[in-house]
């Protein structure tokens, strides 16, 4: 079981909810070591002066901030460490939002909310924003960082997910494409017919990770001093028109379903 | 490490754009038997807090890997991906070993099925990128956009990158193609495996906290809420620390202080999409503020400069229209 990772109090009007923190991600990356080609000793990083190639001692080493290319700003750790926000277990939430107001592209890394003590309240309060179909802005200190985050539930449970800032997500407007780069309504009828063809539940158990599987298997098999034959490559079919493309795949669709 | 990454070559990269994204990785969108080649770009700008790593002196500092053995510096060309097996053996992975995993994979998000976008749980969103058609023509890039855009769907599909497999939902924003990279299921913790108690809603407690929701519930999102604070603190600090010239630094080489996403290109989002997509597309930041390429700064400077000057035409044109006339009485 993976050990809570920060406690922290939900702010809700008058209402105060002691939680756990817990990480909701569970990493599954295959992880490599940098070697020295000659002897497979580890490799070590030195921080160096660039233009002499020489060792900085870490106490020598200052952070800088840019203002262009050329030109920094030099900051002392003093004045780095008046940067650090004031410690504090709150979780202060600002307000509740419909769920479709924040696009994915804000959603950075996931947290669930575990409770901590007294369950009545936690269980309560996630039972009651899923009746709601809302979403919660928060905001908190934790390790000596802010974040903002969206407070959410999901099966019964409270997630807490950290949000990127707001000067960092993109927004678009005024994308028109030009007459001749414009779908026919005919091409878009067919689009359509094809996505119908293919549609359906977010089943996430469906998709594995086949490159990972397939990267422990070469491994092992390197392991054992083995060979592995590399996978053999697709040959993509010749493009033709957008409408026979489609008219084809729909047919292809369909021939898969019967089978 | 050595360098794995594949970037676009149709995009140009102008210098210090004022609002640079990286270009990842270029390849095809398979919509059934439909192609669409395309470029891949982070559609997350950096936040402004990346720092330099400097000496007391200024001089721009660099990482170098050393042989842990020899104690002697390293190039990248003396560097192997090695693994640790259990047993404490160590095997190494060469460039060629990565690519025969999945050949195929590294060039095609074929897009497999189609869903409601409603139906992924926003734990499942790890990173989103946006897709600028690298072809020669757009339409079947647009017909993607369209279709999803009127039919609230995702194309779901997968797709190999720098040695990752990335599950991904193609969405459609603003007429603009997204990829948002998803977690596999496996690498998502659930309430079971962190052995939390099961849920047991008490009916009265529940509607007091629907009641305190609904007292802080708004119908708008106020972005200010989800602002920088910790990047405006920054740049205030930085405003103060700059008047002194001891503190402030000229010098090239600069690099920054966490090596993450370094290798790749640095690209204007808006130029691109410009030149690609469509050529009035507009770029801003969520808080809606002041469009955010370098490009758009230029046309907006244009923009001011030429009304300024026609200002001043008509201005002088009336005048001396008013002086024609008064000469005329």
């Amino acid at each position: 079981m993976a050990r809570a990772i920060w406690k922290g109090k939900l702010e809700l009007g008058s209402h105060e909810i002691d939680v756990k923190m817990y990480s909701a991600v569970e990493d599954r990356t295959v992880h490599f070591r940098m070697l020295h080609k000659k002897d497979d000793a580890a490799v070590e990083q030195h921080i160096v002066r660039k233009d002499t190639g020489k060792d900085v001692a870490k106490e020598d080493i200052r952070k800088a901030f840019a203002l262009d290319k050329t030109t920094a700003v030099i900051l002392q750790p003093e004045d780095l460490a008046s940067l650090v926000p004031p410690e504090s277990r709150e979780i202060q939430i600002l307000r509740f939002v419909a769920p479709d107001v924040l696009g994915d592209q804000w959603f950075d890394r996931p947290y669930y909310l575990g409770p901590d003590a007294d369950d009545g309240d936690y269980f309560a309060l996630a039972a009651a924003l899923e009746r709601k179909h809302v979403i919660g802005i928060a905001r908190w200190v934790m390790r000596k960082k802010r974040y903002v985050g969206a407070l959410s539930a999901l099966t019964g449970y409270l997630t807490l997910s950290t949000l990127r800032r707001a000067d960092q997500v993109l927004s678009f407007s005024r994308v028109e494409p030009v007459k001749s780069e414009t779908p026919h309504p005919n091409e878009l009828k067919l689009a359509e017919q094809f996505v119908a063809s293919i549609t359906g539940d977010f089943e996430p158990e469906q998709w594995q990770n086949e490159y990972r599987q397939r990267l422990c298997k070469l491994i092992e098999a390197k392991a054992r001093g083995e060979k592995i034959e590399p996978a053999p490559t697709k040959r993509r079919a010749r493009q033709a028109s957008l409408a026979d493309s489609l008219r084809a795949s729909i047919a292809a669709a369909k021939e898969k379903k019967v089978a | 490490m050595p360098s794995r990454q594949r970037t676009s070559k149709a995009v140009a990269a102008p210098e210090a754009a004022a609002a640079p994204v990286r270009s990842f990785w270029s390849g095809t969108i398979t919509f059934g038997l439909v192609s669409i080649p395309v470029d891949l770009l982070s559609a997350v700008r950096p936040r402004q807090t990346a720092m330099k790593l400097v000496d007391k002196e200024g001089h721009p500092l660099g990482r170098r890997y050393y042989c842990s053995k020899e104690d002697k510096k390293l190039d990248n060309d003396d560097l192997v991906r090695g693994y640790e097996t259990e047993s404490g053996q160590i095997i190494e992975i060469t460039d060629e070993d990565l690519e025969s995993v999945a050949p195929e994979m590294s060039s095609d998000i074929e897009l497999r099925s189609f869903v409601p976008l409603e139906q992924i749980p926003p734990l499942y969103f790890q990173k989103p990128y946006f897709l600028a058609p690298a072809g020669k023509s757009a339409k079947a890039y647009h017909l993607l956009a369209a279709t999803m855009e009127r039919t609230g769907r995702a194309g779901i599909g997968s797709f190999v990158m720098r040695g990752h497999e990335y599950l991904v939902a193609i969405v459609s924003d603003h007429g603009v193609l997204r990829a948002d990279t998803l977690r596999y299921t496996d690498e998502l913790r659930t309430p079971e495996s962190l052995e939390l108690p099961k849920p047991k809603p008490a009916a009265k407690k529940v509607s007091r906290f629907e009641k305190a929701i609904e007292d802080l519930t708004r119908r708008e999102l106020d972005v200010t809420e989800l602002a920088d604070e910790e990047a405006a603190a920054l740049a205030k600090l930085v405003e103060a620390r700059r008047k002194d010239a001891d503190n402030v630094v000229h010098t090239s080489g600069l690099e920054d202080e966490d090596a993450e996403g370094e290798g790749a290109k640095v690209i204007d989002l808006m130029a691109v999409l410009r030149k690609s997509l469509s050529k009035n597309a507009v770029v801003t930041n969520a808080e809606g503020a002041a469009p955010i390429s370098l490009a758009e700064h230029r046309a907006r400077k244009h923009a001011r400069k030429t009304t300024a000057k026609k200002r001043a035409k008509t201005r002088t044109a009336s005048r001396t229209a008013g002086r024609k006339k008064r000469a005329s009485r």
